[in-house]
């Protein structure tokens, strides 16, 4: 069996094991899901160990770690997977986040079993979308991270969360729906009849633009809700809200990137011409993620809101490294996902620490508590730093390089964009001072300060939130190979471009 | 020495993260003695080489400019691009370190008194080291993209510093009020990044340098990426319109305000224009709005420290026109006068708020309204105040006056026009110190309660300012002298930039004496008595002074931009939720329910009613047809028997 | 003894039979008539066999399988029987009208 295999479904055998324990002993579930989370965080390190970044072909992304077994041969459906330089980093990422957010779970109270249940097999999910160059699998294991998602949100969530489940599951199903039409149209298109994504990105030139463009659009639509774009975002800051604190995290650090993922991998190298044709439009959407969100983020009162903008916000930089097709901007994209969900994911965590001691998350609630909280204060504020692209933290040189990747090619809307930055800096030092500075609002005099739980878990994060602000080589390592690679395979495409 | 140039960020950098993480917090922690060591050996280093520098003992590398120039890549991408880390030391490097290093010393053992019942005083040496740090890395960078991250961090100390006393709303609201204004500039700054790389393909110094040498880089490329760096230096160094965030700045500890919002950080923009210098010579139009924007900023801050009574706020405003000198300094192609006043106005600017720090320490007020008469109690922080006063007030031979008169040479040149305003400013100038001197120190006590119980400060407050008192009254004179200072810091300009008009002999010097004299005389005659002439004056003059006292109304209209900008973030909000979730997505919602409430009538009373139907109609079959059967079987085989016996007759008949 | 022999007798039978079904009041008594006209049924089939198709087996081997069918539906028709006593104390077919309409 294959390592891949191994990362993909370890979770669901810890998800079995969990099922075959009383549900009374939730320490041992508790225990059980951890270490399943953190086996396959390790498991997904030997892929790092054991991965060579040079590796990389003319055209076509050199697979590595590859497994190919049939699976439904009336269909030529193979159990195909893989990595390259553009997914291994998002899959460490995965079973990090997924491992810390366990670890957070522990603050879940109710119906245990059924939670850690249903977040292993939405890892299983989640690592798999990433692993499979299948189009059949991949479709797979993308639904397969909607239902548990549904019941996580659905079942643990805020006082408003059965809107938010159905209208996460709607949103996300009717966008999949569009892709599942898209794979089967490239399926039958001209030379196809297959779903293998690399042989897909081959053959592709034989197709018509207009077809290229159809089946870009049904795809676009299926991950553009995830990513989230403009106007398909709205799920986001609801699902967020109402979310428990770990699986906000899942949702903004790896659940996000799902999208960002596939737009790389499938609608810019399968359907190049298709890509190449949005692209003025698609820069509007980066731009209007980019400011939009970062205004809607500023309106909020709510921390939880105000976070979720801000991914709109961050994921609006990924866009606008995208829509530069070109080596600095998709690396400045990878590295913004990477970012993003180390960063997000610690703000979350955070965010969920102070509602679990006050039970609110309105802004203006607190005051001075920089004083009292000294400890949550400090990751806090290094936090909210390293979201507004503070340089030494890492959010700023993945934002920095995609926008310079941008720059040459939309020179105007790259330039609003900035103003994005400001905004950002604006609604989180705001947040910052009605939050922790000023005089102590008696109220919270009382608040303890973050406990080693947490700190378990956020204070990974946080480390490495400084450890790729000062070393951001130690991604652009992995994936400046691949990514090149990449921005070069379709060269003869978006010509105009350079 | 040289070679291990690096050192001099790194040391303070790891000496900000001990004291942070390290020992007990508390009025007795012993980590300030921590961060005094490792500045004295930063201080130690960067005076080795400023002095060997100066003395022509460091050699300059092969045919270059620079003495040092190291660097390895940070980040590589692509087919061949690369942004480096590395140190670049040359002549205005070294002088900059030299200032940072000493000015920095200097203020950490003055805190050692300032600050010593504070009882977060680990913290703050931590926030001053990390500031010191970023502050020697933004020096010594060898790459634009460095500079601008230490410029990012020095921005993130100062927030931190300003907002030190965070219990209180005011340092906390400054401290936000900092970041962004300075943020908004940075925005400039970083779209004059994304310019530069995209045509040049490089963030190092030196590498550009050549690049535009060459002539490579157009020039209204030049002319945006000029724009873009002057805004960022715009927001960073407190010219006009950008500078509201100074004067609030103040509410941060005093020898915060010293260290970094009158001698290093707010130089930063200044530094960063003669850091890219060959820029803007290549594109002329820039260096003109550079001298425009330092020439306002000089006279309209010198004007709004006229009327302010608050010690701090003087400063702050006399700090801000004094960058503006610097900015006209570089405008007017005065590289090496703009650097030079920055230099001696680091060592006198220091003094005047450690003086007013010192001042403020004794009688526990701001306002100058209720001190006077304060040299009897504070004879040390009288004099040393008293020297730097007259340094920037241009009392000649002090060093204040050498650097002052160079700009003013260098602006006549260019502009007559131009050297009037400026020399009117320098009047002002002296005209508002004089005026902040008089009303602290000299007459009548205007407050006997405070007066009383101020006394002199302690030994550890007391070196900083002689130390900083001695470089002000000579420092200027020892690096004009023989030209040293242009020796080491100086800008080979293109062809045919130098200004053309040559004053007669007399006239610079004549007239700086002139306006000092005017202006020292004036203030003397207004404030060492009584308050009422000053305030008779005020009263005829209400409407210039209202407008003075509210800054020109700058900070009225940036307080609209933010309303503003919240107007606008809430209407998106209600966009967001109202309409695109509310109607778009929704809505869709809606209408499939509608549809569904269509569908579920027609299901239920068209194709429901039809099937319903034909099962009424069954039933009542059935329930006629009931009557027939009474449960008895052999009434059934009856039946069964007779149908069979009609059947077998009617077939066998046949 | 010619065909028209047998099945006159094997006629009678089944009217007999029949008429038994009919008529009787005790359940058991049906269940007897019923074998009656079993019997005629087969008294038929062997009939036709012997003068028909002399050669074959067809006929017999039926009517071997419907004694067989015949006493298993004697042993459910009594087990029936006994069963509807015990529940209704009677045995009488004109008592059960369970399935009336």
């Amino acid at each position: 069996m294959g390592l891949l295999t191994t990362v993909t479904f370890l979770p669901l055998i810890g998800a079995i094991i969990i099922l075959f324990i009383p549900k009374e002993k939730v320490a041992v579930i508790r225990g059980s899901a951890i270490f399943t989370t953190f086996a396959t965080f390790v498991v997904s390190l030997f892929l790092y160990a054991g991965f060579d970044p040079s590796l990389v072909g003319d055209g076509v992304p050199v697979m590595q770690f590859t497994e190919r077994y049939e699976w439904i041969a009336t269909f030529n459906v193979f159990y195909a997977m893989g990595i390259d330089g553009l997914s291994l980093p998002i899959i460490i990422l995965t079973t990090l986040i997924c491992f810390l957010a366990s670890i957070y779970s522990v603050s879940i109270k109710e119906r245990v079993k059924e939670f850690f249940f249903w977040y292993l097999l939405l890892e299983v999910g989640m690592v798999g979308v990433f692993c499979a160059t299948d189009l059949f699998l991949f479709y797979l294991f993308w639904e397969l991270t909607l239902v548990p998602m549904y019941f996580l949100i659905g079942v643990w969530g805020g006082p408003r969360k059965e809107y938010a489940a159905i209208k996460f599951f709607l949103f996300t199903l009717v966008g999949s729906v569009f892709m599942l039409l898209a794979i089967i149209a490239v399926y039958f298109a001209p030379n196809s009849g297959t779903f293998d994504m690399l042989k897909l990105m081959e053959i592709n030139s034989s197709w018509s633009r207009n077809f290229q463009i159809v089946a870009f659009i049904g795809f676009y639509l299926g991950l553009s809700v995830k990513i989230p774009a403009f106007p398909f975002h709205t799920w986001l800051p609801l699902a967020h809200v109402e979310a428990p604190t770990p699986v906000s995290v899942i949702l903004a650090s790896v659940l996000l990137k799902m999208g960002c993922y596939g737009l790389l991998r499938i609608c810019y190298s399968i359907l190049p011409a298709g890509f190449e044709w949005f692209l003025p439009y698609f820069i509007i959407i980066a731009f209007i993620n980019i400011v939009y969100g970062a205004l809607c983020a500023m309106a909020q009162t709510d921390m939880k809101k105000m976070i979720a903008y801000s991914s709109i916000n961050h994921m609006g930089y990924c866009l606008l490294g995208m829509a530069a097709v070109s080596s600095t901007g998709f690396n400045g994209a990878v590295l913004q996902m990477i970012n993003h969900g180390i960063i997000t994911g610690a703000l979350f965590l955070l965010v969920g620490v102070l509602y679990d001691r006050a039970h609110t998350r309105d802004i203006s609630a607190f005051g001075g508590l920089g004083a009292k909280v000294p400890v949550y204060a400090a990751l806090m504020v290094l936090t909210c730093f390293a979201s507004l692209g503070l340089p030494g933290l890492a959010g700023f040189v993945s934002e920095f390089m995609c926008f310079l990747g941008a720059f040459p090619v939309w020179k105007m809307w790259t330039i609003l964009s900035v103003a994005g930055i400001l905004i950002t800096a604006a609604f989180f030092l705001r947040m910052i001072q009605k939050v922790f500075l000023g005089p102590l609002n008696e109220k919270w005099a009382d608040l303890p300060d973050i406990n080693t739980r947490e700190l378990l878990a956020i204070g990974p994060l946080a480390v490495l939130t400084v450890l790729f602000g000062v070393w951001p080589k130690l991604i652009l390592d992995i994936t400046n190979p691949t990514v090149t690679a990449l921005a070069e395979m379709h060269s003869t495409i978006f010509k105009y471009l350079h | 020495m040289l070679e291990h140039a690096y050192l001099i960020p790194i040391i303070p950098f790891v000496t900000s993260l001990v004291i942070l993480l390290g020992g007990k917090e508390g009025k007795d922690s012993k980590m300030p003695y921590l961060g005094i060591a490792a500045m004295g050996w930063c201080f130690l280093q960067s005076s080795v080489l400023f002095f060997r520098a100066l003395s022509g003992r460091m050699p300059l590398e092969a045919g270059k400019e620079f003495f040092l120039h190291q660097r390895f890549p940070w980040l590589e991408w692509g087919e061949n691009l690369r942004i480096n880390v590395g140190v670049l030391v040359d002549g205005p490097a070294v002088t900059l370190l030299f200032v940072v290093t000493l000015v920095s010393l200097l203020v950490q053992i003055y805190s050692l008194g300032y600050m010593h019942d504070d009882k977060r005083k680990k913290r703050y040496y931590a926030y001053l080291s990390f500031f010191t740090a970023s502050m020697l890395g933004l020096v010594i960078a060898s790459s634009i993209f460095i500079l601008f991250a230490c410029w990012e961090l020095v921005g993130v100390s100062s927030y931190l510093l300003i907002g030190f006393w965070f219990e209180k709303p005011g340092p906390a609201y400054a401290s936000k009020k900092a970041f962004i204004t300075t943020k908004l500039a940075d925005c400039g700054f970083y779209v004059g990044l994304l310019i530069l790389f995209c045509y040049a393909g490089t963030f190092d110094l030196v590498s550009l340098k050549s690049y535009i040498a060459q002539g490579l880089l157009p020039v209204e490329v030049a002319k945006a990426v000029g724009i873009g760096f002057l805004i960022g230096a715009i927001g960073k160094s407190a010219q006009i319109p950008l500078f509201i965030w100074l004067p609030d700045a103040m509410e941060g500890p005093t020898p915060v305000s010293a260290l970094i919002h009158a001698a290093t950080m707010v130089v930063a923009g200044i530094y960063l224009v003669a850091r890219t210098y060959f820029i803007f010579t290549a594109a002329p139009t820039t260096m003109g709005a550079v001298a425009w924007v330092g020439l306002f900023t000089a006279f309209f801050a010198a004007t709004m420290a006229i009327t302010a009574y608050d010690i701090k706020k003087v400063l702050a405003y006399s700090t801000v026109s004094q960058l503006g000198y610097m900015m006209l300094g570089l405008g007017v192609y005065g590289y090496t006068a703009a650097l030079f006043h920055l230099t001696t106005h680091a060592f006198f600017k220091a003094l005047l708020f450690l003086g007013a720090g010192s001042v403020i320490h004794a009688v526990h007020t701001n306002d100058m309204r209720e001190m006077g008469g304060l040299y009897k109690r504070m004879p040390t922080t009288a004099a040393t105040v008293g020297i730097a006063t007259l340094t920037i007030a241009g009392l000649p031979l002090l060093s204040g006056w050498w650097s002052k008169e160079a700009i003013l040479h260098d602006v006549y040149a260019v502009s007559p026009g131009m050297w009037v305003v400026a020399v009117f400013t320098a009047g002002l100038t002296a005209f508002y110190m004089s005026r902040m001197y008089v009303l602290t120190f000299l007459g009548a006590p205007r407050n006997e309660e405070k007066h009383s119980h101020a006394h002199e400060s302690p030994l550890t407050m007391k070196i900083p300012l002689w130390t900083l008192a001695v470089l002000s009254l000579f420092a200027g004179g020892i690096l004009h002298y023989n030209g040293l200072f242009e020796h080491l810091v100086h800008f080979k300009l293109p062809e045919g930039s130098h200004g053309s008009h040559h004053a007669p002999a007399y006239l610079l010097p004549g007239a700086a004496i002139f306006v000092f004299a005017v202006g020292v005389g004036l203030a003397y005659k207004l404030y060492s008595g009584s308050l009422e002439t000053a305030q008779q004056l005020r009263g005829k003059l209400s409407i210039a002074a209202e407008t003075l006292e509210q800054r020109y109304y700058f900070d009225d209209f940036f307080l609209g931009l933010v309303k503003l900008s919240d107007k606008l973030a809430t209407a998106c909000y209600w966009i967001d939720s109202r309409i695109i979730d509310a109607i778009f997505i929704d809505g869709w919602a809606l209408v499939l329910r509608a549809l569904a409430a269509v569908n579920d009538f027609i299901d239920s009373f068209i194709v429901d009613g039809a099937v319903d139907g034909v099962g009424t109609i069954t039933q009542d079959a059935g329930w006629g047809l009931r009557k027939l059967v009474r449960g008895q079987v052999q009434e059934y085989l009856l039946y069964v028997s007779l149908a069979v016996a009609v059947f077998a007759t009617f077939m066998l008949s046949r | 003894m010619t065909l028209l022999h047998y099945l006159t007798v094997s006629g009678i039978l089944f009217v007999i039979g029949l008429f038994g079904a009919l008529t009787r009041r005790n359940t058991i008594g049906i269940l007897m008539s019923i074998e009656l006209m079993f019997n005629a049924a087969n008294l038929n089939l062997i009939a036709f066999n012997r003068f028909l198709y002399p050669e074959r087996l067809d006929g017999n081997v039926i009517t071997l399988f419907i004694i067989g069918v015949a006493a298993a539906e004697a042993v459910v028709g009594l087990a029936l029987v006994v069963t509807i006593y015990r529940n209704l104390n009677t045995i009488y077919s004109e008592d059960f009208n369970l399935l009336k309409g």
